[in-house]
């Protein structure tokens, strides 16, 4: 419907997504690479499954069970990769810290970490958003619009720009939860985030139920505002930990 | 807010890659919205000239083995045709043709600006239905390609305006580019990347000597490169009280920016004394990786005598100056000039995306992606080899690889997912 219909989807599930970029990452080059090199493991990783699942397809769009495992493969294969795309962190980590001390004679700080998590997760959720939804965009900048009749409330392209909101917030704060969670060892931590992902995937699966949409798009940002809530209290909890333990050790460096 | 080391990291590296993203942008949304009408039968015809397609003529009714072999065909023609261009530019260059080569350049700018870029805005016009008359039209066009000649070989053009008229430069001869048919692009695109990687690396490479001709004479390699000046040149007081910033070296040693011979360590920057606010960006060899040589017709970016480049050093001090600390006087003698990229980089980066970009929006990004790795890819090696390295090959390979991969495979499952609406 016109190219500011167009624009207006773009918006929607790109909006947050890119004030978080102009704010936080477009300042500090090393974060956009970040965000580059997120974006394209997770490109990696759909390539990766869509291969495996390439021989499967079509699927029967009647039942629900093919979809059950799709997605149950696909997330767990997406979380491995969260994990490969750790431990690749951590080497670069080592060789980051040495750059820090021979220029600043410092190391990473605390924030510098959450900030790079935060370009990763962004990375993966500006990668879901782009595959997902802004892909199937084009038509939307024609005149006509396009309703999936199982969800004949709003457009397709209206629905699939709402969910990838919801999924770019999960996936941006579940990065930085889970960083922590593995820097810190916090097996809690390291075992929700997997969880809230299959949810948060499984939440989708109502809206294969007709007129589902209605349901599963409030769940999807009720689980959004979970991670969101839980990775403001991690945070704020790690700040006020660093303030405090810099109190001390400057008090103890005066007296 | 303390400085951290992720302020400074990889500032030249994004300085490379916005003009890239910004020329391929611009060369999707040319080839989204101006797409051939009717009256581009003309075009088409015209397009059917090209050197390209002197071989075989494509059309979408042949069998698959026809146009293949006919594509190969074009691709081997064209690829041979760059070849000679890019020998006999090393000939002139050689003999020291210059005042040849540097009116060449001039009238190969003017050309390109002036008749390519002047269909691509007729035909924006045209789609836009904007209500510009014709002489107006005419002398606008006229007066921004008479800008653009000294704009991409005058130093004393300010950096944006001649970064501008580059990637308008590139844009336009990419999206001429994107008109040529299908397989035809794609073989010609790997074969380029070939010719690339063996024209740099090889030892009886045209470029290969080219490089070697312009580091022996300390001088500017002789063609179109963008090069993109680090933000990090705003001179500091201290800086100011040092004297000059000129990109003198002190010593005699080569202080042509050109890297083959740069015994620079790229991890190693010259900071300032008194503080340690300003840095230098780590220097990462030049990169005359102008697989861009001259195509005697389409691409005309050809050769170019930087000599006023030296008179520039000279010239101009503030701006992407190496800040000389005197008491770390090394040989590791850093300029903060950026990375260059040769312009058919630029070039083909562009008609990659832009073909990508006829196909769908999913193989645009997937192919975005892939291009800015193998970019990112070639600028590590880059700082590791510190010689001259051919920019195309990892690009297109990935490029190309995620193109097929992303159509084949990557778009009936995320399609299907996506219209079911059920998302992970």
């Amino acid at each position: 419907m016109t190219v500011a219909a167009g624009l207006g989807y773009v918006l929607i599930s790109l909006g947050p997504a890119l004030s978080l970029f102009v704010s936080v990452i477009a300042k500090k080059p090393f974060l956009i690479l970040t965000l580059l090199a997120s974006m394209l493991f997770w490109l990696i990783s759909l390539i990766v499954l869509s291969g495996a699942w390439r021989g499967f397809l079509p699927l029967k769009s009647a039942s629900w069970w093919p979809y059950v495992i799709l997605i149950i493969t696909s997330v767990g294969f997406q979380e491995a990769t969260r994990l490969i795309f750790w431990k690749l962190y951590k080497k670069l980590e080592v060789i980051l810290d040495a750059f820090a001390e021979e220029k600043f004679r410092s190391r990473l700080s605390w924030t510098d970490k959450m900030q790079i998590a935060l370009a990763g997760g962004l990375g993966h959720g500006v990668a879901h958003a782009v595959f997902f939804c802004l892909s199937l965009l084009t038509p939307s900048f024609g005149p006509a619009t396009f309703f999936v009749d199982r969800c004949s409330h709003m457009p397709l392209f209206l629905v699939s720009a709402i969910i990838s909101l919801g999924f770019m917030i999960i996936h941006t704060f579940s990065m930085v939860i889970a960083f922590n969670a593995y820097a810190e060892g916090n097996k809690l931590n390291q075992i929700t985030i997997p969880i809230i992902h299959i949810l948060a995937a499984v939440m989708t699966l109502i809206n294969l139920a007709p007129g589902g949409c209605a349901i599963g798009v409030p769940l999807l940002y009720i689980i959004g505002v979970v991670v969101l809530r839980h990775c403001w209290q991690m945070v704020w909890r790690k700040l006020t930990e660093q303030g405090n333990r810099q109190r001390n050790s400057s008090n103890i460096h005066v007296s | 807010m303390e400085r951290s080391v992720l302020d400074s990291l990889g500032v030249e590296i994004i300085g490379v890659m916005s003009p890239v993203s910004i020329c391929m942008l611009l060369v999707v949304l040319l080839v989204s919205t101006v797409s051939p009408s009717a009256s581009d039968s003309a075009a088409a015809a015209a397009s059917a000239t090209t050197a390209a397609t002197l071989v075989y003529d494509e059309s979408p009714s042949d069998p698959p083995g026809r146009r293949l072999a006919g594509a190969l065909l074009n691709a081997a023609a064209f690829v041979a045709l760059v070849a000679a261009a890019t020998t006999l530019l090393v000939v002139l260059y050689y003999y020291r043709f210059t005042g040849f080569l540097r009116n060449y350049v001039r009238f190969s700018a003017f050309f390109v600006l002036a008749s390519m870029g002047g269909s691509i805005l007729l035909s924006l016009l045209r789609a836009a239905g904007f209500p510009l008359d014709a002489f107006s039209a005419l002398v606008l066009l006229l007066n921004l390609s008479a800008v653009g000649v000294p704009a991409v070989l005058s130093p004393a053009v300010p950096v944006l305006l001649r970064q501008a008229y580059l990637v308008a430069l590139a844009v336009i001869v990419a999206a001429w580019f994107a008109r040529l048919p299908e397989w035809t692009t794609w073989t010609l695109l790997l074969a380029l990347a070939l010719y690339d990687l063996a024209a740099v690396l090889c030892p009886g490479g045209p470029l290969r000597v080219l490089v070697e001709l312009a580091s022996s004479r300390d001088e500017e390699l002789p063609a179109l490169v963008y090069e993109s000046r680090p933000a990090s040149a705003s001179v500091s007081h201290a800086v100011a009280a040092l004297g000059t910033v000129e990109l003198q070296p002190v010593e005699p040693a080569p202080p042509n920016p050109t890297m083959s011979n740069r015994n620079v360590d790229p991890d190693r920057t010259i900071v300032e004394i008194s503080s340690l606010e300003e840095e230098t960006s780590p220097l990462v060899p030049n990169e005359p990786s102008s697989s861009g040589s001259s195509d005697a017709r389409q691409r005309d970016i050809a050769a170019e005598r930087e000599r006023e480049r030296e008179g520039e050093r000279n010239q101009d001090p503030s701006s992407s100056s190496s800040l000389l600390a005197p008491a770390l006087e090394s040989d590791a003698f850093d300029t903060s000039r950026g990375i260059r990229l040769g312009l058919g980089d630029f070039v083909f980066y562009s008609v990659l995306v832009g073909r990508a970009a006829m196909y769908d929006l999913m193989t645009v990004y997937a192919c975005y992606l892939a291009i800015i790795s193998g970019l990112g890819c070639t600028l590590i090696l880059l700082s590791v080899c510190r010689h001259a390295l051919p920019a195309l090959p990892i690009s297109i390979t990935l490029g190309v690889g995620f193109y097929f991969l992303t159509r084949l495979l990557l778009e009936p499952f995320v399609v299907g997912a996506s219209t079911s609406l059920v998302m992970f």
